[in-house]
């Protein structure tokens, strides 16, 4: 007879109790599995997130632009605070400056669709930005053109292609033709209701003549960026520059918050597992006082009745750790899912940008980890009463009915 | 008699404190039992009988005196050591049986082999053959709940007779048994003492016990009072007394 077979007969003897103390550890780890989840996938996505949203590695918007929490991500898309364009070349004549380029962000409608309209400047955006990921078809071409490039999966949703010929305006009826050129690939929701045109005729369709809302500045050598930023924000009146790492601070707050909550109610779920195993075993070890007598008695040394007991509480860690990771699996799954559910209007692309960040990973280690903790609270949990048991007087123990 | 002395106890004491008292449970205990050798050991309530069984069985530490059991002198052993003097040196026979519940018959007698290390294959064959000994080889699978008190005890004897021990002490074993089952455990006893010459210590109130007892101590007080021989515990059970006080 092993010691675990021993273990695992009592636990089935007594399954209610047992399903119930399991509970207590499922849980804790399927509570603590979704935080671990949440953290990893966060750290990987905010970097993907950051690029995408923020094209370049120095944003600089009007220092009047709103801010407050989250709204450093949401006023690069808001008109109203924008930059007379002029701006643009005080900023590309600074020491350290590769190149800037100005972006016109407004809305507009693309064959009575409402689109986020990105006006550019077809030959400097490519040098100061990370460009556009081209999926079919070309870039916008550097001449003054009708030419339009829009997001692939808008292209799906309104079955437009490249040479499609599409009408853009400001308005849901009406509008000036313009011609597809090319798609993009928008690997996230947030650019999934982008098109790109020329930046003058932007500034058209948005009545804002000679302004931009955004200027992109790609720093060269890169570790400068931060030194650069902090100049352009000296050197030029009335902007704010915004660089990567203020982004990834906003959103790792946002994201923090949500953590600490899972953390705190995980660690809680956790310990209130632990104690409902220790309790379940404290109760099992007296109701067992005879039979932990009867083990002495017929010549169980102390160690071996200990590992009987340390091995159900073992067990109980097994299968709770067990049954925590794979509700915690689920509910990862099924948070990332919600995410790309929503809708693509103003509050849904908030929404969806919000599940873009919590992105739930589960990794082999986040697996091991989970169990070993479930396994870990249960075996300290069962410590003590495992040493009483293993304590107790053969004769006294004989005594007890 | 030729047989060597299996169990050897001299002066030995017990005392319990009792809030600031001493209580003595056994007071002065001389006992010797030859190999092959059926005791009967009989008392009120409270006379010590349990006490000298369980010092004799390595589950309590006499005050005083000492206990000699197949040359062992317990006294002298540490807690580890007493742990595998109980496994290999005594077996246990309980009045409740104390089976270990989730375990079936085989495994109830495999228990002891297993602590002993024996490797499972070897343990199975043994379990198996000394089931079949007790009378109980349609009953291997059984648990115990699914068992009449006489085949639990049975099997009992079985796990007693595991590690192939000096001595099997009994605490009441008939004490939870209707009359005919313990006719038949005491004959199982008396069969193994004859084929194996198994040495047994049986602390009892049963006169059917008694009377298949070579000789049985009369304990009162915690001191030995009398010695009842063979013949005289026969006469009691054969009589049908339900009480044994006439002993005492």
């Amino acid at each position: 007879m092993s010691s675990l077979s021993m273990a695992s007969r009592n636990l089935r003897r007594r399954k209610a109790r047992t399903i119930l103390t399991v509970s207590g550890i499922v849980v804790g780890v399927a509570l603590i599995m979704v935080l671990l989840a949440l953290t990893e996938g966060t750290a990987t996505q905010t970097n993907g997130l950051i690029r995408e949203i923020l094209p370049a590695q120095v944003t600089i918007v009007n220092a009047t632009t709103p801010t407050g929490s989250g709204a450093g991500i949401r006023a690069l898309f808001s008109s109203g605070y924008n930059l007379n364009q002029s701006t643009v070349a005080e900023i590309a004549g600074l020491g350290g400056v590769y190149a800037a380029t100005g972006q016109l962000s407004s809305t507009a409608y693309l064959n009575g669709q409402t689109v986020l309209l990105a006006g550019i400047d077809p030959s400097s955006y490519p040098l100061a930005t990370n460009g556009l990921s081209i999926q079919s078809g070309t870039s916008l071409s550097t001449a003054p053109s009708d030419q339009v490039v829009i997001s692939d999966t808008l292209a799906g949703q309104l079955s437009i292609s490249v040479g499609s010929r599409v009408t853009l305006g400001p308005n849901s009826t009406g509008g000036a033709p313009y011609t597809v050129v090319g798609t993009f690939s928008s690997s996230t929701t947030f650019l999934d209701r982008s098109v790109y045109i020329p930046l003058s005729n932007a500034q058209g369709i948005a009545g804002e003549q000679g302004k931009v809302s955004e200027v992109y500045v790609k720093v060269v050598p890169q570790e400068n960026a931060s030194t650069v930023a902090a100049e352009i924000q000296d050197k030029v009146a009335g902007v704010r520059v915004v660089t990567s790492t203020n982004i990834a601070t906003a959103v790792s707050s946002l994201t923090g918050t949500l953590t600490t909550v899972f953390a705190v109610i995980g660690f809680v779920a956790l310990l209130a597992g632990g104690f409902g195993v220790a309790n379940t075993m404290i109760m099992s070890v007296a109701e067992r006082t005879r039979e932990i007598g009867t083990l002495k008695a017929i010549g169980a040394r102390s160690s071996q009745v200990l590992k009987i007991f340390i091995g159900e509480a073992f067990l109980i860690g097994v299968v709770g750790g067990a049954a925590g990771v794979a509700i915690g699996a689920a509910t990862s799954l099924l948070l990332s899912s919600l995410g790309g559910g929503a809708g693509a209007g103003g509050l849904g692309r908030g929404a969806r940008l919000f599940s873009g960040v919590l992105a739930p990973a589960i990794t082999p280690e986040l697996v091991l980890l989970s169990l070993a903790l479930g396994i870990g609270v249960g075996v300290v949990a069962g410590i003590y009463p495992a040493w009483r048991a293993s304590r107790m007087d053969p004769a006294e123990a004989l005594r007890h009915v | 008699m030729s047989d060597p002395l299996m169990v050897e106890v001299r002066g030995l004491a017990r005392e319990y404190r009792h809030g600031d008292f001493p209580v003595a449970a056994l007071n002065g205990v001389d006992l010797a039992v030859r190999r092959s050798e059926i005791v009967g050991v009989v008392g009120p309530s409270g006379s010590g009988k349990s006490t000298l069984l369980n010092m004799i069985g390595g589950i309590d530490r006499p005050s005083r005196g000492s206990i000699v059991v197949d040359g062992i002198e317990l006294g002298r052993l540490d807690e580890r050591r007493l742990a595998e003097y109980r496994l290999k040196k005594v077996g246990f026979i309980f009045q409740f049986y104390n089976l270990i519940p989730t375990l079936s018959a085989l495994e109830n007698v495999e228990l002891p082999l297993s602590l002993a290390g024996m490797d499972k294959r070897k343990r199975i064959e043994r379990a198996r053959s000394l089931l079949e000994r007790v009378g109980l080889e349609a009953r291997l699978d059984h648990t115990p709940d699914q068992l009449s008190g006489g085949e639990q005890q049975r099997v009992s004897v079985a796990r007693a007779l595991s590690n192939d021990p000096a001595v099997i002490l009994g605490d009441e074993p008939t004490g939870d048994l209707d009359s005919k089952s313990a006719e038949a455990l005491m004959e199982l006893i008396v069969s193994l003492r004859d084929e194996q010459k198994t040495t047994f210590v049986l602390v009892t109130h049963d006169p059917i016990v008694v009377a298949r007892c070579d000789r049985s101590l009369s304990l009162r007080d915690g001191r030995v009072v009398r010695e009842i021989p063979k013949g005289e515990g026969s006469r009691f059970a054969d009589s049908q007394r339900a009480t044994m006080d006439g002993l005492y």
